[in-house]
């Protein structure tokens, strides 16, 4: 009996001596499967693998079906957002407000979130660059440039789309409310000092999608020319231009041996946008369909966005049944489109000055009356289509209209998928746009005949006649930038930023005190685009635009959930009486 | 060693380690508590054979004592009263009395209501014992221990198991559906059943508020739906601060105690129950729209849609009113088809498949392929027995559910091995076990898609296939394809032990050391094969996924408790140590595209050419020290007090650590000398005060977490990283500091029994997701901040309506109320003018729906009304709106629908009050039956179906079948087909009463006659019967009040139970 009380004294002595081991270190939480600031930001390893993601951030803009420069398209001069449903905003002035969302193409909110997530991620960078020893400067310098890079990219996008905007240049540790809204010439100040050190460390050549020098002296003259500095904008052009970059000019790519294409075919197949032989790329998106689930998209979407809905049975044939079909002849060439940005007439016909214009030659496009009754139960099978067939005259609006096939023409890769557009790389920036950015800042410094001179270079290409001194203004540069990028540009913003680069001057009688009630944006989109001029109705809502509609509201959320600061909402939108005057300087 | 209270711990552990070194054993003679000898408190049977037998004419009556389940009671006193007559029935039941003609008999046990019978001229009398709802000699599961029913501080409820063994239950968690007062839980609705769980009130913005479970004494951190409810002998929960906090940081939300069915000693029992059941939707009004209404619906819509079309355009050519010619009709349109019936349809626009079906008279009604009678089948064994050194209870139990949605089906097995072994007489070891193997291998028909649903669509395709789109849109998916085509295996193993061995010391101490390990195997494996939209369209050729995960978590307690009575003083010590480590591994693959075929499913998934991988491993620790007094004194004057430290990684470094300390006083003033009454058989006071913590949150919520980025360069794939949350360092436990008062009052011999609660609970340091601007790039950060209040009250109201030999009657009510208030949020202020005058306040979480003093569940929200109709076209145009768009109260009158200036208080979305009524009848000797009703009143809820937000859809597809309004059919409650959320800021909602009187369950039993049971030399059989959600009363517009957007089943059940 002695012993099993020994062995009970024993154990009960055991077992009180677990706690005196009770320690701090017991309760240390140890993450096991997901990587911490602290033990990831500590080399260059660490810091390219942030880049990784500020690269794949831009790729946002181009892959989805309403994505955000596909909406920079369709609330412009060269288109409408064409789907007839009513949750897609037509009435701009009535339906994009701060709260609601402008309908499922989210004009308020989705550039807006995906513009402050990377610049997120670049302030991470920029904040924790000097925690780590650096071996050399040119490591540091090249990572901080990059960062400096992406950030500039969505503020410049920001301030073009929203105008004034909260500026955050550092990286956000806490619970942080207090925000407050910066003009946005101070940010253009401070994103152009950002780029104007950064370019210089930025190499020579990179990896596809990776930055280079080229890409930041290309993003360098869209900001300088935003902020009015035109000497800025055309040197940092110029530095494009004579680096290692020259318009395509001959056959190229995987179609190069198709006689029936022309060079805008290959400069514009998504495949050849990464082609070794293709000097035009400065900075391109990456996606393929082969790789791994999280790195590709979707798809590019392209043909959903701008194509017709021509397989709709709203395309009515002789008889009155269904002509065409989702299925078949034509289904997988000229996929399954939405009209989700429809093009207005003026870029579909208004535009093009010179009918040799390789850009709209005739193999490049698909007309209106070539697109086929695909039906094979319907009697006019094979047959293109007929506008008399329509119910009514209106339903040819989404669904019969031509289109630039050459710019949408992306197969899906999957054959079982349905055709709205495969994987492929996107251009960011080509060598044409720079062409037409310096011809602008010329065109501001009063220098016509430079201006010609790079407008000529693009057209010269392109197979147009020469523009004459006389016929270069403003209109003419934004007419060559639609014929030379659409699907490419963010359009509306460039527009918006050369509104205020008229209302800084006080140009046509602009200016910025009351930019929301009068813009050049404004008035070109009414002088040009067909549909706010007739406030067509398709659906349930008529197309219409305000002058305050230029700038996108600010989403309410932001607003509400600052709240211990105040981050404006733009004139014109509900809430823009609680505003406070906008911050002129960053710390 | 920093802490105090770890010191002082240490300090009388070293001491209580001497005292006993010091003490040699006394094998045998241990001083045993004086509160335990009430545990064993049995009658003394009456020896008959001491009785003089003084009267000539005695009759012998002989018979049986059973409880209301015909389980016999062994041991129940039958005698005479005033008289030394009587005696005491045998294990079996049975008892032979002999007694003088005309006597009055009285059948008594201890926890039973005693029942008078006049014997008359009967010489056979069976009788059904009562159990005493609130007896007070019952022993009550508290933490770490048991406590005498009469010696509770806190508020604590017990549920009997026994209560519900005429019902069909799947998890224990449906015991607890409105049947005790202050315990919030709605009924699942899917064929695994179960309920939501919440004492009093939500204690938490976001941290989990779900209560602790805590089986046989250790806590358990698995799923309720492993323990097998047939298993069960009793419930506790612990609603108040102080009974809780015992278990300190899990215990804010309440602790549900769970005690299983222990072996006794004698001659093993076998228990055979088998139930089989059927399973039918309680509402077939939420459906898709017939062939009839969705021709109306779609034209209806079209005409709102297309103002300028003539009228009668989209009307049927054969329905036409006498002033339209058909010539007119077809001349409508540019380019009539030269079939009108075909040119209607296309006015419609039907797709070429609905258009077919059409003309050919077919269709599919996709109401009757997604909703399905389901059937059920329960069985459950159990052995137990034991000798006087071991005893054993051994159970299997397995379930095989189908649900009410088709493919919705649950099968499970759980076993159950409890041993308590006597190895010497002061040292006992034992195991508890449960094991449990889940099958969740189901792929339900989607429910979504068949409200969606075109009655002219097909099912399959020419070939044969399932035909992805049945009406050829693509937003449209057949609802059955993934239930036809999905492979899926998903398979839950649990095993969760219990191994202790409990000393009994010198001087009145005991010692409990006690390890429980848990472990849970999970494979959830998938495989959409091309026939699928997923793995042939999204995906080509074949997706397959492979979630494999493991939980291994252990837990030590370390028990040592010293009770002692010294003259009219009584003390009751316990001390706990605990800890515990968690950890689990998931892994997961999935791969696309299969090549050279997809046979062989998720078996191959190496036969994929794109893969991706990945791992979630997670770690936790935790530890906890307790220390708690219950002190009586001269059995009248209860206090108990308590403090547990408690340590968790999941919480910031600052703060790993808090204390929770808690004190209650009870007085039974009924045992007070100047207290006599003859009617008041009890009456107590109890009075508590305690701070418990929520621990529930992510494990690693504190810490700013990097997550992944695929990328590639064209020709190799790059790895990202971004950061993902924000780190808090300082997060700490959420506090509840609770005040409980409670009266218990037992009338007539307990005959009736009430008892009231009441309440305020205030949670400081809430743990929430603190939303952020946008502009940070980031949602929000898990922080600390506000203060929540609950207030409520409770009623428990037990009665013995009438208890005679044939007819019994018992009912049990109650009532429950909670009220609950956002004092404080995030602490910031704002300057606002309300009706002239700047005051300062405090912001309230507009994005959250959270506002300073106003109830969490308060509904903020536009007051709508009605709607407009065709003479307010003018009206409804300045808002922006049109005839048939609802109409809100515009609160500025400004003409315009603005979030911050229109939107009100329009109500709760919880109830407002909670009721519950339990009325059991035993007749005809043989027969038992109850019937539960249960009301929750005074909420709302938004059912979204009546805003047609995916209008823009309606031109290709259905909708469920809804009453809308048309300029020819205007209604004043329902708004047109047409979505109007632009003109609304921040959106709005419908809303209807959620408010419902149901009648739970109605179950009837039959206890086959001993005579016939002997003869089948059985020792029991009962055949039983069981209808839950019977019907409900309520006006809600959706599938269910209480599940709200989710089908509720109805479920009838019959079943056999035998003891052999």
């Amino acid at each position: 009996m002695m012993n099993s009380k020994k062995i009970l004294n024993l154990a009960i002595l055991l077992s009180f001596t677990i706690l005196s081991s009770c320690s701090e270190e017991w309760l240390e939480p140890k993450p096991l499967s997901f990587y911490a600031p602290e033990n990831v930001y500590v080399d260059e390893a660490g810091f390219e693998a942030l880049l990784v993601t500020m690269r794949k951030d831009i790729k946002s803009e181009f892959y989805a079906e309403r994505g955000p420069i596909s909406n920079e398209h369709a609330m412009s001069d060269l288109g409408v957002p064409g789907a007839q449903s009513n949750r897609v905003v037509k009435d701009f002035p009535q339906v994009l407000t701060p709260a609601g969302d402008g309908g499922n193409h989210d004009f308020p909110g989705r550039l807006f979130n995906i513009a402050y997530n990377s610049i997120r991620n670049a302030n991470v960078m920029v904040s924790r660059i000097d925690n780590v020893d650096w071996e050399s400067e040119n490591i540091r310098n090249r990572l901080l440039a990059s960062a400096y890079f992406y950030r500039a990219y969505w503020y410049y996008r920001l301030v073009n789309s929203y105008g004034d905007v909260p500026f955050i240049g550092k990286e956000v540790t806490g619970p942080k409310l207090n925000f407050y809204t910066h003009s946005r010439w101070v940010i253009l100040d401070k994103i152009q000092e950002d780029l104007e050190w950064g370019v210089d460390w930025l190499p020579e050549s990179a990896d596809p999608g990776a930055l280079t020098k080229g890409a930041g002296n290309h993003l360098l003259a869209k900001i300088a020319l935003a902020n009015l500095d035109f000497e800025g904008s055309i040197a940092a052009a110029s530095k494009v231009i004579e680096g290692p970059y020259g318009l395509m000019t001959e056959r190229f790519g995987i179609h190069a041996s198709d006689p029936s294409r022309n060079i805008f075919w290959d400069l514009h197949r998504l495949d050849n946008v990464n082609d070794p032989a293709n000097t035009e790329t400065i900075l391109s998106v990456i996606d393929r369909f082969l790789d791994p689930d999280g790195a590709k998209t979707n798809g590019s979407r392209l043909p959903r966005i701008y194509n017709p809905a021509w397989w709709h049975s709203r395309n009515r044939d002789s008889s009155g049944g269904p002509g065409t079909v989702a299925d078949g002849l034509q289904y997988d060439s000229l996929f399954r489109g939405n009209g989700n940005c429809r093009p207005t007439p003026y870029y579909l016909y208004e535009i093009w000055d010179y009918e040799n214009d390789l850009r709209r030659s005739d193999n490049n496009w698909v007309e209106w009356n070539e697109i086929i009754y695909n039906n094979p139960g319907s009697p006019d099978f094979g047959k293109p289509i007929d506008r008399a067939n329509y119910a009514v005259a209106v339903d040819t609006f989404q669904h019969n209209y031509s289109f630039p096939h050459y710019k949408t023409f992306v197969p899906e890769q999957d054959p079982a998928a349905n055709p709205a557009g495969g994987n492929g790389d996107q251009y960011v920036f080509r060598l044409a746009e720079t062409y037409l950015l310096r011809a602008e800042a010329h065109f501001w410094k009063g220098d016509l005949s430079a201006a010609a001179n790079d407008l000529n270079r693009v057209r010269q290409r392109a197979g147009a006649l020469p523009v004459a001194l006389n016929e270069v203004d403003i209109d003419f540069i934004f007419d060559e930038r639609a014929r030379e990028l659409f699907t490419e540009e963010p359009r509306h913003g460039e527009m918006v930023r050369a509104s205020y680069i008229m209302a800084q001057q006080n140009i046509n009688g602009y200016s910025l005190d009351n930019f929301s009630d009068k813009n050049w944006f404004y008035d070109r989109v009414m002088r040009t685009n067909v549909f706010f001029q007739i406030n067509l109705t398709w659906g349930q809502q008529s197309y219409s635009i305000s002058p305050h509609n230029a700038l996108w509201p600010i989403p309410e959320t932001v607003i509400s959930e600052n709240t211990l600061g105040r981050i404006n909402q733009n004139q014109g939108y509900i809430g823009a009486s609680q505003n406070v005057p906008p911050l002129e300087t960053i710390e | 060693m920093k802490f105090p209270l770890l010191k002082s711990l240490m300090f009388w552990t070293k001491i209580g380690i001497m005292c006993f070194l010091l003490f040699p054993f006394n094998n045998g003679s241990t001083a045993k508590a004086p509160g335990r000898d009430s545990l064993s408190r049995a009658p003394s049977p009456i020896s008959s054979e001491g009785i003089v037998l003084q009267i000539e004419d005695d009759i012998t009556v002989t018979g049986r004592v059973t409880d209301q389940n015909g389980n016999p009671i062994p041991g129940a006193t039958v005698s005479i009263p005033g008289t030394s007559v009587g005696t005491a029935t045998d294990i079996e039941g049975y008892y032979s009395l002999e007694l003088p003609e005309g006597a009055t008999i009285v059948f008594s046990f201890i926890g039973y209501l005693s029942q008078n019978i006049e014997v008359g001229n009967k010489s056979v009398i069976n009788v059904v014992l009562l159990e005493n709802p609130t007896d007070l000699d019952e022993v009550v599961v508290i933490g770490y221990g048991t406590q005498k029913k009469s010696d509770l501080t806190g508020a604590v409820m017990r549920v009997d198991a026994k209560t519900f063994q005429n019902q069909n239950v799947t998890q224990l968690s449906e015991m607890l559906t409105g049947t005790v007062a202050g315990f919030n839980a709605n009924q699942g609705t899917s064929a695994s059943g179960g309920s939501s769980l919440e004492v009093r009130g939500p204690t938490s913005l976001s941290a989990g508020t779900s209560p602790l479970i805590v089986l046989d004494g250790v806590i358990f951190n698995g799923s309720l739906q492993d323990i097998n409810p047939n298993d069960i002998e009793t419930m506790d929960i612990l609603k108040d601060a102080s009974s809780a906090a015992v278990f300190g940081s899990r215990a804010a939300s309440g602790v549900i105690l769970i005690t299983t069915t222990k072996g006794q000693t004698g001659k093993p029992t076998i228990n055979f129950t088998t139930q089989i059941g059927l399973a039918e939707v309680t509402n077939s009004d939420v459906r898709p729209l017939n062939k009839k209404e969705y021709t109306d619906f779609r034209r209806d819509l079209l005409i709102k849609e297309n103002p300028s079309s003539p009228a009668y355009f989209y009307q049927n050519p054969n329905e036409l009113p006498g002033d339209i010619s058909l010539e007119q009709w077809i001349n409508y349109n540019n380019n009539p088809n030269q079939d009108n019936t075909t040119e209607w349809l296309n006015r419609l626009l039907f797709f070429p498949e609905e258009s077919e079906n059409y003309l050919a008279g077919t269709g599919e009604n996709w109401y009757d392929k997604v909703m399905q009678k389901g059937l059920r089948q329960n069985y459950d064994l159990s052995l137990s027995g034991g000798s006087e050194k071991i005893k054993y209870y051994w159970s299997l139990g397995s379930i095989n559910n189908e649900g009410i949605i088709t493919g919705d089906n649950f099968s499970t097995i759980r076993s159950r091995l409890n041993l308590d072994a006597e190895v010497t007489d002061w040292m006992k070891v034992g195991l508890n076990s449960q094991f449990s193997e889940r099958n969740e291998s189901n792929v339900q028909a989607n429910l979504g898609q068949m409200l969606i649903s075109s009655p002219f669509g097909s099912k399959f395709e020419e070939d044969g296939s399932v035909k992805w789109f049945p009406n050829g849109y693509l937003g449209a998916q057949n609802p059955l394809v993934n239930h036809l085509k999905q492979d899926k295996l998903r398979k839950i193993q649990n095993l969760f032990v219990t191994l202790y061995t409990e000393l009994e010391l010198p001087l009145g101490f005991s010692y409990k050391l006690s390890f429980q390990p848990r472990y849970t195997f999970l494979r959830d494996h998938n495989f959409w094969n091309s026939e699928t939209i997923l793995g042939g369209q999204t995906r080509s050729r074949g997706f397959g996924t492979r979630e494999d995960s493991q939980i291994f978590e252990w837990m030590v307690d370390n028990l040592l408790k010293w009770n002692k009575r010294i003259g009219i003083h009584n003390f009751d010590v316990t001390f706990l140590y605990n800890i515990e480590k968690f950890q689990s591994w998931l892994s997961y693959q999935s791969g696309e595209t299969f090549n050279p075929n997809q046979n062989l499913s998720f078996h191959g998934l190496q036969f994929a050419t794109n893969h991706l991988v990945n791992n979630d491993d997670v770690y936790s620790t935790g530890d906890a020290l307790m220390g708690r007094l219950n002190y009586t004194l001269m059995d009248k004057y209860l206090l108990t007090a308590s403090l547990r430290r408690d340590g968790y990684s999941a919480f910031g470094q600052q703060n790993p650590r808090a204390i929770f300390p808690a004190a209650a006083l009870a007085w039974k003033i009924s045992d007070e000398a100047f207290f006599s009454s003859e009617l008041v058989e009890n009456l107590k006071l109890r009075l508590s005060w305690g701070i418990n913590g929520n621990r529930d949150i992510g494990r690693y919520s504190a810490l700013a977490r990097l997550s992944q980025n695929l990328y590639s360069n064209g020709s190799q794939v790059l790895v990202g990283v971004f950061n993902n949350s924000l780190a808090n360092p300082g997060l700490v436990w959420e506090k509840t500091q609770a005040f409980n008062i409670g009266l218990d009052l037992g009338l007539w011999e307990g005959r009736i029994n009430a008892s009231l609660e009441m309440y305020d609970m205030v949670t400081e340091d809430l743990l929430m997701e603190r939303n952020l601007p946008q502009v940070t790039g980031f949602d929000n950060i898990t922080t600390n901040l506000g203060e929540l209040e609950n207030r409520g009250l409770e009623f428990t109201l037990n009665t013995v309506n009438r208890n005679t030999n044939n007819f019994t009657w018992r009912s049990d009510f109650v009532f429950s109320l909670n009220r609950n208030k956002i004092v404080s949020l995030f602490g910031d202020f704002e300057e606002v003018e309300v009706n002239g005058e700047i005051i300062t306040r405090e912001v309230s979480d507009i994005s959250n729906q959270w506002f300073i003093g106003q109830a969490l569940d308060r509904v903020w929200n536009y007051d709508i009304t009605g709607v407009w109709q065709m003479d307010e076209t003018d009206e409804a145009q300045s808002y922006g709106l049109s005839p048939g768009d609802y109409k809100a109260v515009d609160v500025n009158s400004d003409g315009s629908y603005t979030t911050l200036e229109d939107k009100q208080f329009i109500g709760w979305s919880q109830p407002r009050y909670r009721i519950g009524l339990r009325n059991e009848f035993t007749f005809l000797q043989n027969f038992s039956a109850s019937v539960f009703i249960r009301a929750d009143l005074g909420h709302i809820g938004s059912v979204s179906d009546f805003l047609h937000n995916s209008s823009n859809l309606y031109d290709r597809r259905g909708m469920r079948a809804i009453p809308y309004w048309t300029e020819e059919n205007p209604s004043s409650q329902f708004g047109s087909l047409t979505a109007t959320s632009g003109a609304y800021g921040g959106g709005y909602n419908i809303y209807f009463p959620r408010s419902f009187v149901r009648i739970q369950d109605l179950t009837l039993a039959y206890n086959v006659p001993v005579s016939i049971v002997q003869r089948m030399k059985l020792n029991n059989l009962r055949l039983f019967g069981s209808i839950r959600n019977l019907y409900s009363f309520d006006k809600w517009e959706n599938w269910d009040p209480e599940s709200g957007g989710s089908p509720m089943p109805r479920i009838y059940s019959m079943g056999l139970n035998v003891t052999f």
